[in-house]
């Protein structure tokens, strides 16, 4: 796809500099008025029309005397026809009164008869000609790129490398003729723009101004979502910083970038297969020789790669619909019954009954289309032709295996396949019908009753969607053969043609190593990565449109196929895209339908859809949560106090995680907290949760000293017979949380190892063989060990980080494998907590009894003296703050409750907590 | 540069079209003659997959539904001649249609000034 869209070497001519012109409008000599070019496939293109106000006035003249001329042409051969009519009516109304039928016959001889009438008629024949020569000569005049071949496979040609060879040199050729009547808009009204605007030259951004107005451009812009009036208003702003000339208006000039860009899209238009240059070609060029330009839309969040995509977009859809009218004119060939072309097939009542005609669907266009699977369906032909008579398609659930059977059928009904497959029709065996509601040994019989008709017909294929679902299925004693072996029979005889499909886990569980398997020729159909992906998607985007009313941006479309290759797992693309596609247009269609303004979906509505699909909030990180990121700090020691290194690490990793940062394959942090107890490990880890993730419910919680023996590893990850393993449980449905690992050392040494390669993969895999993906959950571990040591080491004033170094190399390496500790991204050492801050904890727990109350209506006051009481009677330097909770619970909170109970307390009132940490109530105003 | 003058914009607009008057009777002969031709055969290819005349023909000895008993394969013979009958008289009328129209495009010309001069001459 590259090199369709990429830049060309340019010769320009020294002596104009390009512009193909002298003074006084004369051409350049040296040149021939060519100025600029660029070989492509041994052809020499350039630029030759040179435009003036004139020639353009000259052009729209020519096309008004056009309209005329046709106007009159229809004209005289409508007064032909009538003229002839007139005749035929005069003539006959004058004849005798019940002439016989001979009468009538005569008039059919009028061309013997003189009249001025028929005169009128026969001249108005030679202008019907003429008009048909007309429209001929537009239609033919509408194709204009024509394939030439490329010259290596001439052989060895010298291409000129000097202007006056060049000039002489028969493979020119003069890019402006096979402009669209777009293009040619386009290029018209710039230079006109740039003549009025009194500049010198026509640039790239007059051009790109001017192609802000066409319609293909506009929806452009409307698929990228980019706000016209900005874009506008900048441009114009642009164009004013050119400085007018001051010369003559009539010296302007095409400038060498203008025709460099011109060229370009000509030999964009070409290597895109078109048959004329439209304006779409234009724009990429345009960005690429104005970097302002390029600026401009980048700061728009426009670059290259989106221009390119949505030209993809657009020509795939544009291929859609030829494909679908020539689809439309052979299918009317195709027959819809069940007999081939030449009649030499059999009825197939037991197979009809059993099956759903996937032909028939196709012939008249129920089914949907399969882009971007080329390859796949070429091996499909490639292993019929080779003469086997089975192919399985083993893919992903979601992949499009099912499509592309779909797809088969399409191309059956254009008879666009190999021989032996035309004049066919595609059955889907409906293999719940056959085994439901009878037995194992009638279902056999059906399957055999099936295979004869289909051998008897010789015109039919077959298609088994989940094949393993005739798999196990058996008539008798343990001898006799099961459903898929008579399947597989049948194939061995070439009795059929069989086109099956099954997910990758089915067929190595199923498939595989079986006779069915030995005889199907396997054809992988793999998960679609990124720009195929879109492909399929957008292939799907429109119809979604008509149904839903609704219109896709470019950037909705890929950021449903990154968001869901991102936090969607147990799903696979395209299809998990399209659902999330399918559900924002929905939602936007109800928004819509109250607001038809509101029909666009953004990129950001697709976040929503796929934030409430997973849970998490994936949307696109705005200003007001980027401010909340950077000052993450702050808003943890709102809810946290102390412990500021810690939460300087905790941050700038969340940071890192959430600027996707990060390597792709590990959980976003995993984190070992140390420190003594109380001392807000846990709270951490509960405020993280709450801001990163949206609330501190998406905290898994496990108390690692519930994990101390060998089979505890079971109880965690789950067992073969099914039974569930809570960690994997929790995370498989709730991907996106912090695990919280409390107590982290006194795991059995077993679960330790296991969380070694879930730090370095970030996925665990589970007792039933899933795999549990860890990559959007934040680890954190906690560890009570060393906590003496640190208390003793903060007491004797020792520096953190060498309490950190020592506490690493001399007490945890006792605990824990040194790989282990190596691969946490932070080792976060609390601090014992000073006096001060537990007084700050207190405030900050008192604050939170204070809106309890609010809620109530009941108002917290508290004295300074009264709060430092407090802290003093909760602190222990052994259990850090926790027993300040206790404290206040006992001491202030039932104190309250006991308040409210007896009716003490009562709305507008407000509690003071005084000097000695008692509690007083101040009563409120009496309404 | 050219001069804004409408004088030069009609000569050139009479010579395109002096131009066309004059390369049209060439053209019909010539380049339309061969897209009318082109046409015509596509018309009647397509007619004849939709009639499916060859396959029938081709399959003349083959017995119809795959009955290969004796009393089939003569049956399916008589069916398969009346049908590909039936079916070649109507290929013969499309076939005669594109004739008269390939004739038609022909003549006209030539018949259309014949006629002119006829009724003009007194």
């Amino acid at each position: 796809m590259e090199d369709k869209y990429s830049k060309m070497p340019f010769i320009v001519c020294p002596v104009c500099s390009g512009t193909g012109e002298k003074k006084l409008g004369l051409k350049c000599p040296a040149c021939g008025g060519m100025g600029v070019g660029s070989f492509l496939d041994g052809k020499f293109l350039y630029w030759g029309l040179s435009l003036g106000k004139a020639v353009i006035n000259l052009r729209h003249f020519k096309k008004s005397v056009d309209l005329v001329i046709n106007s009159i042409a229809y004209a005289i051969s409508l007064a032909g026809l009538a003229a002839l009519a007139f005749w035929v009516w005069s003539s006959s109304a004058g004849g005798p009164v019940g002439a016989g039928a001979g009468d009538y016959l005569e008039l059919f001889s009028f061309w013997r008869v003189k009249h001025w009438l028929i005169l009128v008629f026969w001249i108005s024949a030679l202008s019907d000609m003429f008009i048909i020569y007309r429209l001929s000569q537009e239609e033919a005049r509408k194709e204009k790129i024509k394939k030439f071949r490329a010259v290596g496979e001439k052989g060895l040609v010298k291409l000129p490398d000097n202007w006056e060879e060049l000039k002489k040199f028969s493979g020119k050729i003069d890019v402006s003729r096979a402009a669209s009547p777009e293009e040619m808009k386009v290029v018209e009204e710039a230079f006109l723009l740039a003549a009025k605007s009194g500049h010198n030259e026509l640039l790239p951004l007059h051009l790109f101004f001017s192609l802000l107005r066409d319609k293909e451009i506009i929806s452009l812009f409307v698929r990228l979502d980019v706000d016209g009036g900005k874009l506008i208003t900048r441009i114009k702003s642009q164009l004013l910083k050119e400085s007018a000339s001051s010369e003559g208006k009539n010296d302007l000039k095409i400038s060498e970038e203008v025709k460099e860009i011109l060229i370009e899209a000509y030999a964009q238009a070409y290597n895109l297969g078109q048959k004329k240059v439209k304006a779409l070609n234009l724009i990429l060029s345009c960005l690429r020789h104005d970097k302002n330009l390029a600026e401009i839309l980048y700061d728009l969040e426009v670059d290259e790669d989106k221009i390119k995509n949505i030209i993809e977009w657009f020509r795939v859809n544009e291929r859609l619909l030829d494909n679908y009218r020539g689809y439309k004119k052979a299918a009317r060939f195709k027959p819809a019954g069940t007999m081939d072309r030449a009649y030499t097939a059999v009825a197939t009542p037991v197979l009809n009954h059993f099956s759903h005609d996937l032909t028939r669907a196709a012939k008249w266009g129920r089914l949907g289309i399969c882009v971007g699977r080329d390859k796949e369906i070429e091996d499909i032909f490639g292993a019929f032709t080779s003469g086997r008579t089975g192919v399985i398609l083993v893919g992903p659930l979601g992949a499009g295996k099912r499509t592309m059977a779909e797809g088969l059928a399409q191309l059956m009904v254009e008879e666009d396949v190999p021989k032996f497959l035309r004049d066919k029709r595609l059955l889907e065996l409906d293999v719940a019908r056959l085994v439901s509601g009878a037995t194992a040994a009638v279902a056999q019989e059906r399957l055999l009753v099936i295979i004869d008709e289909i051998r008897k017909a010789g015109n039919i294929v077959l298609f088994i969607e989940n094949i393993e679902n005739i798999v196990g299925i058996t008539g008798g004693g343990e001898e006799s053969l099961e459903l898929s072996e008579v399947l597989a029979e049948a194939l061995n005889r070439r009795a059929l043609f069989c086109l099956t499909a099954a997910t990758v886990e089915n067929y190595s569980k199923y498939i595989e190593g079986k006779a069915l398997g030995d005889i199907l020729v396997k054809v992988k159909i793999d998960e679609p990565a990124g720009n195929q992906a879109i492909i399929m998607a957008e292939s799907k985007v429109s119809l979604m449109e008509g149904k839903y009313g609704v219109y896709f941006s470019y950037d909705a479309i890929g950021q449903a196929v990154s968001l869901s290759s991102r936090y969607i797992h147990d799903k696979y693309l395209p299809a998990k895209a399209i659902e999330i596609l399918e559900a924002t247009a929905v939602r936007v269609g109800r928004r819509a339908a109250s607001d038809p303004t509101a029909s666009l979906c953004t990129a950001e509505d697709v976040s929503v859809t796929v934030s409430e699909i997973t849970g998490v909030p994936v949307n696109k990180i705005t200003v007001s949560e980027s401010k909340e990121l950077l000052n993450l700090e702050e808003k943890i020691h709102e809810k946290m106090i102390n412990q500021e290194e810690a939460v300087s690490v905790v941050s700038a990793s969340l940071r890192r995680a959430r600027a996707a940062l990060r390597e792709g394959k590990r959980p976003i942090a995993n984190f070992l907290f140390l420190g003594p107890t109380g001392v807000g490990k846990t709270e951490l880890a509960k405020t993280v949760s709450d801001i990163y993730f949206g609330s501190k419910d998406y905290m898994i919680r496990l108390d690692m000293s519930e994990y101390q023996l060998a089979d505890s590893v079971k109880k965690m990850i789950g067992d073969v017979d099914g039974t569930r393993g809570y960690l994997t449980e929790a995370v498989r449905k709730k991907p996106f949380s912090l695990v919280l690992l409390d107590e982290f050392e006194k795991a059995h040494p077993d679960i330790l190892n296991l969380f070694l390669s879930c730090f370095d993969d970030g996925r665990i895999t589970d007792g039933q063989g899933r795999t549990i993906d860890f990559t959007n959950s934040i680890i954190i571990a906690t560890s009570n060990a060393g906590s003496v040591f640190i208390q003793d080491e903060v007491a004797a004033g020792t520096d953190i980080e060498k309490i950190k170094e020592d506490l690493i190399n001399k007490q945890l390496n006792k605990i824990m494998r040194p790989e282990l500790i190596n691969r946490f991204d932070g080792i976060v050492v609390f601090k014992p907590l000073t006096m001060d801050n537990v007084v700050s904890i207190t405030k900050l727990m008192l604050n939170g009894i204070g809106e309890m109350l609010l809620a109530k209506g009941i108002g917290l006051r508290s004295e300074e003296e009264g709060v430092v009481k407090l802290a003093g009677a909760g602190y222990d330097p052994k259990f850090g703050a926790r027993p300040l909770r206790r404290l206040l619970q006992d001491k202030i909170e039932n104190e309250i409750a006991n308040k409210i109970l007896t009716g003490e307390l009562v709305r507008r009132d407000t509690v003071v907590i005084n000097k000695e940490a008692k509690i007083e109530i101040e009563k409120g105003r009496q309404l | 540069m050219i001069s804004n003058n409408i004088g030069l914009y009609g000569g050139k607009i009479v010579l395109d079209l002096l131009r066309d008057i004059i390369y049209f009777p060439a053209w019909w002969y010539g380049r339309g003659l061969k897209q009318v031709a082109i046409g015509l055969k596509n018309f009647l290819v397509n007619k004849e997959r939709s009639l499916a005349l060859f396959v029938w023909i081709k399959n003349i000895f083959r017995p119809m539904y795959a009955q290969y008993d004796w009393a089939g394969i003569l049956i399916s013979f008589f069916v398969r001649l009346f049908q590909i009958i039936v079916r070649g008289i109507f290929m013969l009328f499309w076939l005669a249609l594109a004739l008269l129209i390939l004739g038609l495009w022909l003549v006209l010309p030539i018949l259309a000034i014949y006629e002119i001069i006829f009724q003009l001459a007194l």
